[in-house]
């Protein structure tokens, strides 16, 4: 027999117990899985958006702290163009629709202008793009595409105007496939922005990223009341990734006490149940630090169950929660390995942190007393 | 390498010992000496209450006197490390036997095991031999709810020999038993105080149990009448 197997069979011993525990730590665990998981593809699906298309740097108002609520002259354009250092400017007009008929609370609203670098990594998979002029024509992306039962040629109703659908595309990332683009025009006239863009994106000459700070500083000179942010600045500063960021970890905290507080009071009862039997081990022969080890392995392994628990219980639930309309396009169900790792090292903290104390003190039983107990 | 030096007898003394518990209104022994010879079998008996539990305790290494000292081989205890002393020179035998619910019988004997260096084939294999010894070879994998009392003796006293002890101290050990578990318990404690020269302390109610040894201590209020 090894000593695991003593271990394994005392957690056997009150199965019950051993299942609830660890369904408790499970259901924690796979909580802060998936919100952590939700916000790092959030902020990974978001820089994608940059990346993908070498965008360099990001114009838009100075000090708001979220992209949807910045307002700057379209004309900025222009001048932006002409600015030392720079490459490529795109204008962009970003805004929030809702599909209701198709139980879509939410989707991304791209305005952008025919032929712009901001059509670079997107892959069109039917249809065409737009061309210079055209109105009230949308590209779709294809989770959207597949949640409103869409395909090239069909009428869609945005916001109330009426659009056709003559493009399906995929994104780099899951917030492009989950959006659609219409023209910039368009759009500014539907939200009564006529000659405002949300902001701008810049491809710089040179990537080194030197020059990408020189000219970041040039156009802040230049520009008063404008920001030029780098994508992956902007994307870390972003609100609402802060948001779901600072939520994750909060979850993570709340969950971290509830569940050593849950292994704590699991471990304290079998410490208090075995008190006898523990007077037996060390009459026994066996060394405080034997018990200790003893008590702590099982605190480990059930904290390691758990955490296998929640991982499957993670999973599971990100693909449920695709199931709710306004996730749907907005989530990308899959786990990052890091996240998973992440349940791992949480299932052993717990265990560590609730079954130090039973440990420390079943070890610190007087023997004597230990069997005299009732 | 023996830790506790082999020298004259006896194998157990005990001086002067007193022990009062902390809230300091029962004082369970005044003044107890005694010699336990090696190879020698020897009975304790008296009231409940007169402390020989209590006694066991100290002599098992459980416990420690508040005054007075034991030498085991002629080092006091106070001056050795108990819980090796407990793992190499004790085994311990108690009336509700205190078998491990969750395991096997060959697997209760190896429990004392893991605090040698023997490794895991060591381990299943002098456990093996004690549960024959004990004369449970065809019970070797039944859990205790599977086996009558006596036989949960048999197995709680096999567990009390894994780490080859020269010392086996039972609590009324036969206690709990029926008259023929009894008598068998009885024969294998015999046997083993014969035929391997274990020096046997036992503590017990029972007039068989008392004519069955060599000597009986007789005990009443902490205090040790006659040996």
């Amino acid at each position: 027999m090894r000593f695991i197997t003593l271990i394994l069979r005392n957690l056997l011993r009150r199965r019950t117990r051993t299942v609830l525990t660890a369904s408790g730590l499970a259901v924690a665990i796979a909580s802060v899985l998936d919100l952590v998981g939700i916000a790092s593809n959030f902020e990974r699906s978001f820089l994608t958006i940059f990346v993908g298309k070498g965008i360099d740097l990001l114009v838009v108002r100075a000090g708001i702290s979220n992209q949807l609520s910045s307002n700057l002259d379209q004309k900025l354009g222009d001048k932006l163009r002409g600015t030392e250092g720079v490459a490529q400017v795109a204008a962009t007009l970003i805004d929030t629709v809702g599909f209701e008929g198709a139980g879509i609370a939410s989707a991304l609203i791209n305005g952008w202008e025919s032929g712009s670098p901001l059509f670079k990594g997107l892959r069109i998979l039917e249809g065409r793009a737009f061309e210079p002029n055209e109105k009230n024509v949308a590209m779709l992306g294809r989770v959207l595409a597949l949640n409103l039962g869409k395909k090239v040629g069909d009428k869609l109703d945005v916001a109330g105007e009426p659009f056709r659908v003559i493009g399906i595309y995929e994104g780099e990332s899951l917030f492009d496939s989950g959006a659609l683009v219409v023209p910039l025009a368009t759009l500014q006239q539907m939200m009564g922005r006529e000659s405002q863009v949300t902001g701008f994106v810049i491809q710089a000459r040179s990537p080194d990223p030197v020059a990408i700070a020189d000219l970041r500083k040039r156009i802040e000179a230049e520009f008063p009341g404008v920001a030029a942010t780098p994508a992956r600045d902007y994307v870390q500063r972003d609100v609402q990734i802060r948001l779901s960021r600072v939520m994750a970890w909060a979850t993570t905290a709340l969950a971290l006490l509830l569940g050593s507080v849950g292994m704590l009071n699991t471990m304290i009862m079998a410490v208090f149940e075995r008190t006898q039997e523990i007077g037996v081990l060390r009459a026994l022969g066996w060394r405080r630090s034997r018990v200790l080890r003893l008590i702590l392995g099982e605190s480990v392994c059930l904290g390691l169950f758990g955490a296998a628990l929640g991982m499957v219980l993670a999973v599971v639930g990100l693909r449920a929660l695709l199931l709710a309309p306004t996730a749907r396009g907005f989530i990308d169900p899959n786990l990052p390995p890091a996240v998973l790792f992440l349940g791992l090292i949480l299932g052993l903290l717990l265990s560590i942190l609730g079954g130090v104390y039973p440990a420390v003190r079943a070890s610190l039983l007087d023997p004597s007393e230990a069997l005299r107990h009732e | 390498m023996n830790e506790f030096p082999v020298q004259p007898s006896p194998l157990l003394r005990a001086e002067g010992l007193t022990k009062t518990y902390p809230d300091g209104e029962v004082q369970a022994l005044r003044g107890v000496s005694l010699d336990v010879e090696r190879n020698e079998a020897v009975a304790i008996m008296g009231p409940s209450g007169c402390g020989k539990s209590t006694l066991l305790n100290l002599l098992g290494g459980l416990d420690r006197p508040t005054e007075g000292e034991i030498y085991f081989r002629g080092t006091p205890l106070s001056q050795i490390d108990r819980d090796q002393y407990r793992a190499r020179e004790v085994g311990f035998v108690f009336q509700s036997f205190y078998v491990l619910s969750t395991l096997s019988a060959v697997e209760n004997v190896q429990v004392p095991m893991f605090e040698t260096t023997l490794d895991r084939r060591q381990r299943v294999e002098r456990a093996e031999a004690l549960i024959e010894q004990v004369g449970l070879a065809h019970r070797r994998n039944h859990r205790p709810m599977q086996l009558s009392v006596g036989e949960r003796q048999r197995v709680a006293i096999a567990r009390a020999l894994a780490n080859e002890p020269s010392l086996l101290l039972a609590d009324e050990p036969t206690g709990n038993l029926d008259s023929r578990s009894q008598n068998e318990v009885l024969q294998l404690l015999n046997d083993l105080h014969q035929r391997q020269g274990l020096t046997l302390i036992i503590i017990t109610h029972s007039p068989e149990v008392a004519a069955a040894v060599q000597r009986v201590i007789r005990m009443r209020d902490g205090r040790v009448l006659e040996h």
